[in-house]
C-alpha cells in the first residue's frame, strides 16, 4: 500500500531545510515528482511528509556570468531546453534534455531531481561531471560545495545529508578559454535509459591548445565515473589532433574502458558495454573537435 | 483543503494531499476526459495544460496544481462549439478507439501555440510523448497539420 502523507510547500530554502532536518527520513523533498511518484506508488519510498520545493524562489532559473553558469535545482528540463542559445554548454545540455522523458514530463521534471535521484544512467549527470561542475548544497548549518563526481555515492545515493537540499549546479567558466561539450548514449528505444553513456568537455586557448578536459562515463558503475588519467593525456594537444587517429586517443579509449565497471543485465552484457565505452568516448571527443572548428 | 482553477472554474476540494492531480480531476471533478493509462508518465493520455504547458497529470500531486490554470479536454470546446484542433481530428479521423485522443489534442494545442507553421517531422517529435495503441499516427499527424492550417486562418 502506498503511504498517506502530509503536504507542505515551504517558501524559502531555510524553511525547507529546517522541516527536513526536523523530521529526517520520514520527510522527503518533492520536486517534479517524475521519479518520486513512481517510488511512492511502488512503496520504495513511503514518506509521511512531502516537502514540495518547486515553488521556492531562488531555486529556479539559469544565470550566466563571467566565471560560471548557475542552474537552479528546480529548473525544469523544459526550461533547460529553452536556454540553448544562451551559451554553448547550455546548448549541449539542451540537446540532452531532448533525449529525456517525454515533452509533457519535461515540463515538470527538474534538473535537481535528475541528479538527486542518482541513477547511474541519468542523462544529465555525466555532462555535469565532465563540465567540472559543483553541486551547491544548502543545509541547516549553511552551504557547502561538492564536486559533481563526489556528489554521487551509489545507486540512488548522494552525499546529501542531515536535511540538506541541492540548491544549484555551478559550471565554472574561464573567460580566456573556449569551451565545448558533447554527450552520447546508447539506448534501445527512445523512452529507455542508457545502456552506456559518456560526456566530454574540452577547453582550448586562443592557439587551439587543449587546456582543460573532462571525460565522464555513465551506466557502467554504481556512480558516474570520471576518467582523470585519460583527461591528462589530452592536455597540451592541439584540438586538430582530436579528430585524427592519434595514439593518445586510443590510449584515452583504453583507459576509459579499464575504468568502466559494467554489469551484465537484460539490457546488455558487460563486455558489450565496455566495448561501447570506447566508441562513446571517441565520438564525444570528435563532436567537441567539430564544435571547436565551427 | 485544496483550491484548483480548472477550465476557468475555481473549486475548493476537501481531500487528502496524497493524491495525484489526474486522480482528483477524474474522481472528484468528473473530468473523465483526463485518461489514465500507464500511470507512469510514458503514455501521455493524462496530459492536461498547466499554465499553458502540457503536463502528465498522473505524475503531479494534486497540491502541485494549486494556484495554476489547469485546462482539460472538457475546457477547450463543447460538442456545439468545438476547438479547431478537435475539428481537425474529426475531419482527418485522427483516432480509432479515441482513448488517447484528449491527450493528443491538448499536446497539439500547446505545441501549435508556439509553432503555428510546423513541418510533418516537427509534429511527430512534438507528439512523441503520446502513445496511440491503435497506431493511428499517420492520421494524427495529418490532423495536427490540418489544425495548424485552421488556426493560421483564424489568426
Ligand atoms: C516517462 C519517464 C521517462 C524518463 N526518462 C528519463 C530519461 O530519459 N533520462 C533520465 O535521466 N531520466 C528519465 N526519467 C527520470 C526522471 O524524469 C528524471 O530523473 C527527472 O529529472 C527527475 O526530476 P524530478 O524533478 O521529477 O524529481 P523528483 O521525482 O521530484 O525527485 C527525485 C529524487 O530527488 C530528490 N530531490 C529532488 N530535488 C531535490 C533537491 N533539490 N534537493 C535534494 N533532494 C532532491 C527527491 O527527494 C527524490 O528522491 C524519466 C521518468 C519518466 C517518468
Amino acid at each position: 500500500m502506498r503511504s498517506e502523507f502530509q503536504y507542505r510547500r515551504p517558501a524559502s530554502i531555510d524553511e525547507a531545510v529546517a522541516m527536513k532536518a526536523d523530521l529526517g527520513t520520514t520527510a522527503m523533498y518533492w520536486a517534479g515528482g517524475t521519479d518520486m511518484v513512481l517510488h511512492w506508488m511502488r512503496s520504495i519510498h513511503s514518506p509521511e511528509l512531502c516537502i514540495d520545493i518547486t515553488r521556492i524562489e531562488g531555486l529556479r532559473g539559469i544565470e550566466i556570468d563571467r566565471d560560471s553558469i548557475r542552474i537552479g535545482a528546480m529548473t525544469s528540463l523544459d526550461e533547460l531546453d529553452r536556454s540553448a542559445d544562451r551559451h554553448c554548454l547550455l546548448n549541449t545540455l539542451s540537446d540532452i534534455t531532448k533525449l529525456m522523458c517525454t515533452p509533457q514530463t519535461r515540463t515538470i521534471a527538474t534538473v535537481g531531481g535528475n541528479l538527486c535521484n542518482a541513477s547511474p544512467a541519468a542523462d544529465l549527470s555525466p555532462a555535469f561531471v565532465a563540465m567540472n561542475a559543483d553541486a551547491v548544497l544548502a543545509g541547516p548549518k549553511g552551504r557547502r560545495r561538492v564536486r559533481m563526481e563526489e556528489f554521487f555515492l551509489g545507486v540512488n545515493k548522494t552525499s546529501l545529508s542531515g536535511g540538506e537540499l541541492l540548491e544549484e549546479i555551478r559550471i565554472p567558466l574561464n573567460p580566456d578559454l573556449k569551451v565545448v561539450a558533447s554527450y552520447r548514449r546508447i539506448d534501445r528505444t527512445v523512452v529507455d535509459i542508457a545502456l552506456v553513456n559518456a560526456s566530454s568537455c574540452i577547453s582550448v586557448d586562443s592557439d587551439g591548445v587543449i587546456n582543460g578536459c573532462g571525460i565522464a562515463l555513465g551506466a557502467v558503475a554504481p556512480v558516474i565515473l570520471r576518467v582523470s588519467d585519460a583527461e591528462t593525456l589530452l592536455l597540451g594537444l592541439s584540438v586538430r589532433e582530436l579528430g585524427r587517429d592519434r595514439e593518445e586517443l586510443q590510449k584515452v579509449e583504453e583507459l576509459s574502458a579499464i575504468a568502466a565497471k559494467p554489469i551484465s543485465d537484460v539490457r546488455a552484457s558487460a563486455e558489450y558495454r565496455r566495448q561501447m565505452v570506447k566508441v562513446m568516448v571517441r565520438r564525444t571527443l570528435q563532436d567537441c573537435a567539430i564544435q571547436l572548428k565551427a | 483543503m485544496v483550491n484548483l482553477h480548472v477550465n476557468s472554474r475555481n473549486v475548493d476540494l476537501d481531500i487528502k494531499p496524497h493524491r495525484t492531480l489526474a486522480d482528483v480531476l477524474r474522481t472528484e471533478m468528473g473530468l473523465i476526459g483526463v485518461r489514465v493509462s500507464c500511470s507512469e508518465g510514458e503514455c501521455g493520455s493524462c496530459t492536461v495544460l498547466v499554465d499553458g504547458r502540457p503536463c502528465t497529470s498522473c505524475l503531479m500531486l494534486v497540491n502541485q496544481g494549486e494556484g495554476k490554470s489547469i485546462v482539460t479536454i472538457e475546457g477547450i470546446g463543447t460538442p456545439d462549439d468545438l476547438d479547431p484542433v478537435q475539428e481537425a481530428f474529426i475531419e482527418e479521423q485522427g483516432f480509432q478507439c479515441a482513448f488517447c485522443t484528449p491527450g493528443f489534442i491538448l499536446t497539439a494545442k500547446a505545441f501549435l501555440a508556439e509553432n503555428p507553421n510546423p513541418t510533418h517531422d516537427e509534429v511527430s517529435v512534438a507528439m512523441s510523448g503520446n502513445i496511440c495503441r491503435c497506431g493511428a499516427y499517420p492520421y494524427i499527424v495529418r490532423s495536427v497539420m490540418r489544425a495548424a492550417a485552421k488556426l493560421r486562418e483564424f489568426a
